[in-house]
């Protein structure tokens, strides 16, 4: 199905995101301290940042929060399910998170459906904005995860300057315009052109390259040998934020808390990165060496993801460059891998 | 969904995080991207920064013990009962029978208020807190040579640096994101020297890493100035323009040629040359040191040893270029700065200075004690001995922090009234006769000053759990219901107070901090931007002095009965008496139980292999737990963290102080092993 | 409160009748429970103490009313079931995992080996192949650390009856022992089997595992009939919460039973 294609003026956007909010709760970019944007409950709908970096915090949380309360045992023996199905619209979203998330969908929802998930992503109506300014981190376009989404957004906007090009690709984002459709218009010739310069000339400067292919090809190879993850983990400092920060990243663990009378069963983000994460009865600790946790991060993203999900567990956000400390990113990690790889033929 | 910009509450890095609060309760944290200290990233700690502070077990009400329970009580019972108390104590004992244990963790507010408290409403300068364990000696140490105890430079300018000398600092573990900067500078061409007995992380990057014996430190620093000097490396022009003294101190520096000192450090004199030219030659030098340095019977002299060597070089004053303790607490910069310790107010003005005084006393409209306080273990020994009547403790948890765990168990039991104010039933609480449940970081506002004299503020994010209270307010209400009135309508007036007080705070104002991340002090006046790096063309004090130090070997050798060196530190994974990473699922989760380092030819000598239960014993206790055979420590010398109170290592740990600052000497003490 | 039905992590409860002192930290306990009648030897359960947690439990019954799991105390959940009293309550969901392939099986001769609590997964595969006996040749080894570690004694003399051949070993013997002393894997090499014409199972402890599949692999037992169990650290049993994956598979989901082919990889590093 070819998306609707349709035109919202920038005067009227306040307008539509003020009627939404009347029915869900409007999340959306906003001001932090310095260049800092956070996603939050938007009060004031003049304070959502339109000039964005390309690279924005993730909107995982909202659907698989840090912190998430699983179940209410009382006890007279009632087990409350505390699924959280709050109405939300994420405004401002990147395409790269859009594409995690179909992504996440088949994770989450083939096989064991997980309810948690499921409620908050029905719940959910997501407006994307494609990005014109790739920072040097990010590689999205390479991958086609991104700027633009031929699928898979519920709403896609594109700024024209004084306007929105809009596409519509689900019924939840058909609900989120049609109901307003006084606000937008068809798009005429020049709202095409003027999208297609915004096109070109975003993909004009979306230099960076990262094949993730290439290296799945030399990973299953055999070329890259553990030596390779030896030297790519030792500045490792095992502290998750890769993990933390990947859109596509979803282990947890689960904790009961004991409330006097009630108990909640909590699940909270959890890493791989960790060398308690697969810790055996008796205290065995299948992956000490910190080697075969970072290889262990890769292969999921690099091997087991397409194997598994026909897709990499990557959308090249450029999120694990920012966060990890010693650059044990997926971006350099892969041009250290064809160099080491290609050195040794 | 909302997102409050606030400080992590772990290490002194002083990272900015965002709390996430959903409903009203925290449900995650983001690192801040601009933040000039984490740029976007936190460490394992930071990370699970938000999970302590739902937990079931925080106190939520006041609690007072009767016989061998405690009862749930209201704020005015609580406080009523600690003000009759302490007034009683006071009137029969005198005010100095009462001492007061403030709180890197808490805020500057609270801090400034806690001392107020000690000095004008008790009476008494007994005041201390937990830097006298970590980084009195610095505080001591750099106020006799430079006029001022912290860390000279900006994280940030390390990335510039050129040379990097890492003494007893275990940097990636304890310092995060300050090692973060280190690996950016190495990335650049930085050459880093690490000095630490064991192998630690660090060293595995460094270009040269010297394992010099535990407690030798002042020896190498003086075999490396010595160096310095014959290879005629030194700085005339900073040592002529800018330091005095310095004639005294290179008598005794003669003494320590690279041989000597190969003789007491085990390093070879090769190695002690080759790194005094490393560190000599280049100027954007940069010298880092942790508890290595600080936690011996010559922590003060230690520390000034390092001061000597960047006056020696010329390298301080500069950007990149100086001399940086690194602090351990996410406040105990700030806590040391709003004069939580014994012989100076806030912005280290003397006590027994009597201008200082009358200021003080102007403003807060008593008469103030002039004699020092008690510092931490003398007030133990005081309690022990049954001179202190009174402990009131606010966020800290001396008996698995300070050294002789039995020791300080009997002291506490022996005093008339102990007040223990926290977030959590700690270790410490459970001889409290009262226990006051405190607000956390994220539920109160306030200040934090971070190892780089960034002074930021923290946010509330939500309600404080149940009853409790943010300290300042508990202070405030103790204070007014003893008959001094402390009256402030948030914490921003009482940092108008400080600013007022304090020179090096002076334009510190938290409408400042409310935009922007945080002014580093001295900050004197509200148009003054904050000052990155410190002794700019003039120490604190007018010249730097060199101070004359000789190495004295550590108190407690090991013997025939005890052959083996006892070290002890943290790891990265737990955060001190892990009151708070301890009720944190992964961080519980890595290291769940208590490890000693045993040296792999150690451990074929006593026959034990990898996993074994071990019996650790000092001459003040044993502790039981199990061996982790590494090459980390080097042989005949053992390393326990100090977390665990299953296995608590300071049950073994020597008392002894340093003479001057009175910090004890956690690093070295003699042990034996014995397999179970 | 809607569709609490429909949440797989929901827990169901079960009374439990029976409890049974195996050994000073193993118990069997078995629990009464409605709603859950088909499962296969080999599946387990996510096993729950509300206030205390889950661990992944294999079922060591076949299906009736009343599952039965064989618990050993290691940890925090496992304490405190272990402080259960007939009559209490606790909270199972599964089964999850594959089972163990019967199907493979037919006609060939089996070759069954457990390492201490590794028995509890094989009780059921060997009362299920005596229910349905195929004329097979069933040989079970079992390595326990003393004598009185040995687990289910009665049923073992009861399998020995059946016509399988038992061989138990220990790693130190007490007084009253008169069997073998030592590794499972020095037991294999006296047995007279045609290994290639054989499939084994084995359930133990992963050192156990590592020793064994080499020792069959050096009698040239084809690796897709090596037929082992992987112990995991597990949070939800059902393929998300991601602490079993390992080697490109996820060990609830895709196992815990696995063929020495399927996980050749990561088995190697065990």
């Amino acid at each position: 199905m070819k998306p609707t294609e349709l035109i919202l003026y920038k005067d009227h956007l306040s307008y539509w995101l003020r009627q939404l909010r009347k029915e869900r709760e409007l999340i959306g970019p906003l001001r932090g301290e310095e260049t800092d944007i956070v996603f939050k409950s938007v009060e004031n709908i003049h304070d959502i940042v339109l000039d964005l970096p390309a690279i924005l915090p993730t909107v995982k949380e909202f659907l698989f929060p840090q912190y998430e309360p699983m179940f209410k045992y009382l006890m007279t023996d009632e087990v409350v399910d505390l699924r959280d199905n709050t109405k939300r619209v994420i405004f401002g979203v990147r395409s790269c998170d859009v594409t995690a998330l179909t992504l996440l969908d088949k994770f989450f929802l083939d096989g064991y459906k997980d309810p948690f998930y499921e409620e908050r992503r029905n719940e959910t109506v997501l407006i994307s904005i494609v990005c014109g300014r790739p920072e040097p981190e990010c590689f999205c376009a390479g991958l086609n995860t991104g700027p633009y989404l031929e699928k898979g957004f519920d709403v896609q906007l594109t700024d024209l300057g004084d306007r929105f090009f809009v596409q519509v690709g689900s019924p939840k984002g058909h609900s989120a315009v049609m109901r307003f459709s006084f606000l937008f218009r068809k798009p005429y010739k020049a709202d095409y052109e003027d999208q297609y310069e915004v096109f070109l000339s975003s993909k004009a400067t979306s230099q960076k390259r990262i094949s993730l292919e290439g290296a799945r090809q030399l990973i299953l190879s055999g070329k890259v040998k553990d030596d390779f993850w030896r030297m790519i983990s030792d500045k490792c400092f095992e502290c998750g934020g890769c993990v933390y920060q990947c859109p596509l990243c979803t282990c947890f663990t689960v904790t009961d808390r004991v409330f006097g009378d009630i108990i909640e069963r909590v699940r909270l983000w959890d890493a791989c990165l960790f060398k308690g994460f697969t810790r055996l009865a008796g205290g065995i600790l299948p992956n000490e060496e910190r080697y075969l946790r970072t290889k262990r991060w890769f292969y999921h993203k690099l091997i087991y993801y397409p194997d598994a999900l026909n897709g990499f567990g990557c959308v090249g956000c450029g999120r694990c460059t920012i966060a990890c400390p010693t650059k044990i990113d997926m971006a350099s990690v892969i041009t250290r891998l064809k160099v080491t790889a290609g050195s040794e033929g | 969904m909302d997102k409050i910009l606030t400080v992590c509450p772990y290490c002194g890095c002083g990272c900015g995080l965002y709390l996430h609060v959903e409903n009203g309760s925290i449900s995650g944290v983001s690192p801040s991207r601009s933040h000039p200290v984490n740029r976007g990233s936190l460490c394992i700690k930071g990370w699970n920064a938000h999970e302590f502070v739902t937990h079931p077990e925080r106190l939520r009400y006041p609690l007072i013990r009767e016989d061998s329970y405690l009862r749930k009580v209201g704020w005015d019972e609580a406080l009523g009962f600690i003000s009759s108390r302490l007034k009683k104590i006071k009137k029969i004992h005198g005010p100095d029978s009462i001492s007061i244990i403030s709180s890197a963790k808490c805020t500057n507010e609270e801090n400034y208020l806690m001392m107020k408290f000690a000095r004008a409403v008790i009476g008494t300068n007994n005041i201390d807190h937990c830097a006298r364990l970590c980084h009195s000696s610095t505080v001591g140490g750099l106020a006799t040579t430079f006029g001022s105890g912290a860390m000279t430079n900006s994280i940030s300018e390390i990335a510039d640096a050129k040379t990097l000398f890492v003494i007893g600092s275990n940097t990636i573990e304890q310092h995060p994101m300050v090692a973060m900067y280190i690996f950016e500078a190495i990335e650049k061409g930085a050459t880093l020297i690490v000095a630490d007995p064991r192998k630690i992380r660090l060293a595995e990057f460094s270009h040269i890493h010297l394992r010099h014996r535990c407690g030798t430190d002042t020896a190498l620093l003086m075999g490396i100035m010595n160096s310095i000097v014959a290879e005629g490396l030194v700085d005339i022009d900073f040592v002529k323009k800018r330091t005095e003294n310095f004639d005294s101190f290179r008598k005794i520096l003669k003494r320590y040629t690279p041989d000597v000192v190969e003789g007491i450090t085990g390093i070879h004199a090769d190695d002690i040359r080759k790194v005094a030219r490393l560190y000599a030659m280049e100027k954007r030098s940069m010298l880092f040191y942790s508890m290595g340095i600080t936690q011996h019977i010559t922590g003060v002299d230690n520390v000034k040893a390092c001061a000597n060597l960047v006056m020696l070089t010329g390298h301080i004053g500069l950007p990149s270029s100086g001399l940086n303790p690194l602090r351990g607490q996410n406040n105990v910069q700030g806590a040391c700065d709003m004069g939580a310790l014994p012989d100076v107010y806030s912005g280290y003005q003397f006590v027994k200075d009597p201008i200082v005084r009358r200021k003080f006393k102007r403003i807060w409209g008593v008469n103030l004690p002039e004699k020092s306080g008690l510092t931490m273990m003398e007030m133990v020994e005081k309690a022990y001995k049954g001179e202190l009547k009174a402990m009131y403790i606010m966020g800290e948890n001396p008996l698995l922090s300070n050294p002789y765990s039995d020791y300080t168990r009997e002291a506490l039991q022996r005093l008339e009234l102990l007040v223990v104010q926290d977030i959590f039933l700690n270790e410490t609480a459970q001889y409290a006769d009262v226990i006051l449940p405190a607000a956390s970081f994220a539920e109160k506002d306030g200040t934090f000053t971070n190892t780089e004299r960034r002074i930021q503020l923290i946010r509330k994010a939500t309600a404080p759990v149940g009853e409790s209270k943010p300290d300042w307010e508990i202070i405030c209400e103790l204070s007014s219901m003893m008959g001094y009135e402390m009256n402030y309508r948030g914490t921003y007036e009482i940092m108008e107070e400080v600013a007022l007080l304090t020179p090096i705070y002076g334009g510190i104002l938290h409408h400042r901090l409310n935009t922007g991340l945080g002014l580093q002090w001295p900050c004197p006046s509200t148009d003054h931007p904050g000052t990155p790096y410190l002794h700019r063309k003039k120490f604190a004090r007018g010249l730097g002095t060199f101070m004359p130090v000789d190495f004295i070997p550590p108190d407690e050798p090991p013997n025939d009965e005890f052959p083996m060196i006892l070290t002890t530190g943290r790891i990265y994974s737990r955060y001190h008496t892990t009151t708070m990473c301890g009720r944190t699922t992964v961080l519980e989760r890595e290291e769940p139980e208590p490890f000693i380092e045993v040296n792999p030819s150690d451990a074929e000598k006593l026959k034990i292999k990898n996993r074994d239960s071990v019996k650790v014993t000092s001459k003040r206790g044993s502790i039981r737990l199990n061996a982790y055979i590494t090459t980390t420590v080097p042989e005949g010398t053992v390393f326990i963290p100090f977390h665990y109170s299953v296995a608590p290592a300071n049950a073994l740990t020597n008392p002894a102080l340093d003479p001057e600052v009175k910090i004890p000497e956690l690093k070295v003490c003699a042990v034996k092993v014995e397999p179970l | 409160m809607k569709k609490v039905e429909m949440n797989p992590y929901m827990l169901i409860k079960g009374r439990i009748s029976e409890i049974l002192n195996l050994t000073p930290d193993v118990k069997l306990f078995k629990v009464r429970i409605d709603g859950i009648k088909d499962y296969l030897p080999g599946q387990f359960f996510m096993v729950s103490l509300w206030g205390a947690g889950e661990v992944p439990i294999s079922v060591t019954s076949l299906p009736s009313d009343v599952l039965e799991f064989c618990i050993k105390k290691v940890g925090r959940v496992t304490g405190e079931i272990h402080n259960l009293e007939v009559g209490q309550y606790i909270y199972i969901r599964g089964p999850y995992g594959n089972g163990f392939p019967t199907d493979i099986a037919n006609k060939r001769g089996i070759l069954m080996i457990a390492g201490g609590i590794g028995i509890s997964p094989l009780r059921p595969l060997i009362e299920w192949l005596i229910k349905y006996p195929k004329g097979r040749q069933i040989i079970f080894f079992y390595g326990s650390k003393t004598p009185k570690e040995i687990l289910f004694l009665d049923d073992i003399e009861r399998w020995r009856r059946n016509g399988i051949g038992v061989h138990l070993t220990v790693d130190m013997a007490d007084k009253k022992w008169n069997g073998p002393v030592g590794l499972v894997t020095e037991l294999l090499k006296s047995v007279n089997l045609n290994f290639e014409d054989a499939i084994s199972y084995i359930c133990g402890p992963p050192v156990m595992i590592k020793a064994t599949v080499k020792e069959l692999l050096s009698f040239s037992m084809p690796e897709e009939r090596i037929v082992t169990t992987l112990e995991a650290h597990m949070k939800c049993g059902i393929g998300k919460c991601g602490h079993c994956y390992e080697g490109s598979k996820y060990i609830c989901i895709d196992g815990p039973i696995f063929t020495y082919k399927e996980i050749v990889d990561y088995a190697l590093s065990l």
